[in-house]
């Protein structure tokens, strides 16, 4: 790739400020998505993933391995999510608690409407895991890393994550079969 | 909460075929793969952050390291080198008197300058057998390589340098080989490098040359 990761932080650290704007827009969607799952707050979300790209910013020759820059970005991003996690507000509201996600309007079909309970329904059992099974799991099934990725992000080991994550299934499957019957 | 058979989180995991599982563990392996994708495909409303991020990141200072031939020169006059030298017997005789008087005098600093009030000098000491190069990186040269290079003259595998850094305390790393970042076991103290996964720097604090006796 011409414009691969580690050029781009050579770029910036060379002074070329603008020159983050790549990887923002490399990197948002994925980091916005993760954080939302992991503080079931879109504003909290975004607050954190701001946060997260001005810190790793300014600590940008920080980063010892620009070609798993992705795997440092998640990981300061997920660092963020846990500080809020840690001092969250009690007006923050889980998405357990949230009332379920703008439901289809009365022209849409009964498929769309039963998709949009779907949602619902998976969010809340996602929000209702302990954070780091939450965390390993969105990793995993939803940014697709692998386990090698997801210990780089973390810092936990392997057989860590793999526990975490086969125990978020569990849970969800207990969950989602329990509507299913 | 009922643990899952081995067999799907096999399959969940990517190192087995889930056509092979059985009929009802096939039923879990659907709902859960749907659920996450489910998930992905839903993304929650979201406002972009990149106009915000970019304007906080314009509001800061730009550090530009040392350009490449600046920093060339920098290496060049940092790294030890060999130097042959050809002289006459009687000259011998003057070199090694000379050098007998200098091992006399009391230690001085090197080549490192001498601090000001506010400054002190930082001796940094690493064991790294079998390394090609060992550099300092740190809060004091905004985590730049090239700039702070330590020597092994004798080979012993001991690298040593010195720096005079402001007064107070600075974080830092040892970079081995140009790509391994190593803190340093002797440092004492050790700071979260304040990215999560538990990594830290090593911490040293640097006395001002005024309260040095």
């Amino acid at each position: 790739m011409v414009n691969d990761d580690a050029d781009v932080v050579a770029r910036v650290l060379a002074g070329d400020g603008e020159a983050f704007g790549i990887l923002i827009r490399r990197y948002e969607p994925g980091l916005l998505r993760f954080a939302t799952r992991m503080l079931g707050n879109p504003d909290a979300a975004a607050d954190a993933v701001a946060e997260s790209l001005v810190r790793a910013y300014r600590h940008l020759a920080q980063c010892r391995d620009p070609s798993r820059l992705r795997s440092w970005l998640y990981r300061i991003t997920g660092n963020r999510c846990r500080s809020h996690l840690a001092r969250r507000h009690t007006t923050d509201i889980p998405l357990s608690e949230a009332p379920a996600p703008a439901l289809a309007e009365a022209s849409d079909t009964w498929e769309v409407l039963e998709r949009s309970e779907q949602v619902a329904l998976v969010e809340r059992a996602l929000a209702a895991l302990p954070a780091e099974k939450r965390e390993a799991f969105v990793l995993k099934h939803m940014e697709g890393m692998s386990y090698e990725e997801m210990a780089a992000v973390t810092g936990a080991r392997i057989p860590t994550l793999k526990m975490r994550v086969h125990r978020a299934r569990e849970a969800l499957l207990e969950a989602l079969e329990e509507v299913v019957r | 909460m009922n643990p899952i058979d081995p067999r799907l989180q096999a399959a969940l995991d990517g190192e087995r075929d889930p056509a092979e599982l059985p009929a009802d563990l096939r039923e879990a392996y659907a709902l859960l793969i749907s659920a996450a994708e489910l998930l992905e495909a839903t993304p929650p409303p979201r406002v972009s952050v990149a106009n915000r991020v970019m304007a906080e990141i314009r509001q800061i200072p730009v550090h530009v390291p040392p350009h490449g031939s600046v920093r060339r020169v920098i290496r060049w006059f940092g790294r030890p080198r060999a130097v042959t030298l050809r002289l006459r017997p009687v000259w011998t005789l003057a070199l090694a008197a000379s050098l007998a008087a200098m091992l006399l005098l009391p230690w001085q600093q090197g080549s490192v300058r001498n601090p000001g009030e506010t400054e002190g000098i930082a001796n940094f000491v690493g064991h790294f057998p079998g390394a090609r190069s060992v550099e300092v990186v740190g809060s004091f040269n905004n985590w730049s390589r090239g700039l702070l290079h330590l020597s092994d003259d004798d080979h012993d595998g001991i690298w040593h340098g010195a720096a005079v850094l402001p007064a107070g305390a600075h974080e830092y790393m040892f970079v081995v080989d140009s790509e391994r970042w190593v803190p340093d076991p002797l440092a004492g103290r050790y700071v979260d490098d304040g990215f999560g996964a538990g990594q830290e720097n090593s911490l040293l604090f640097v006395r001002p040359s005024a309260a040095q006796p």
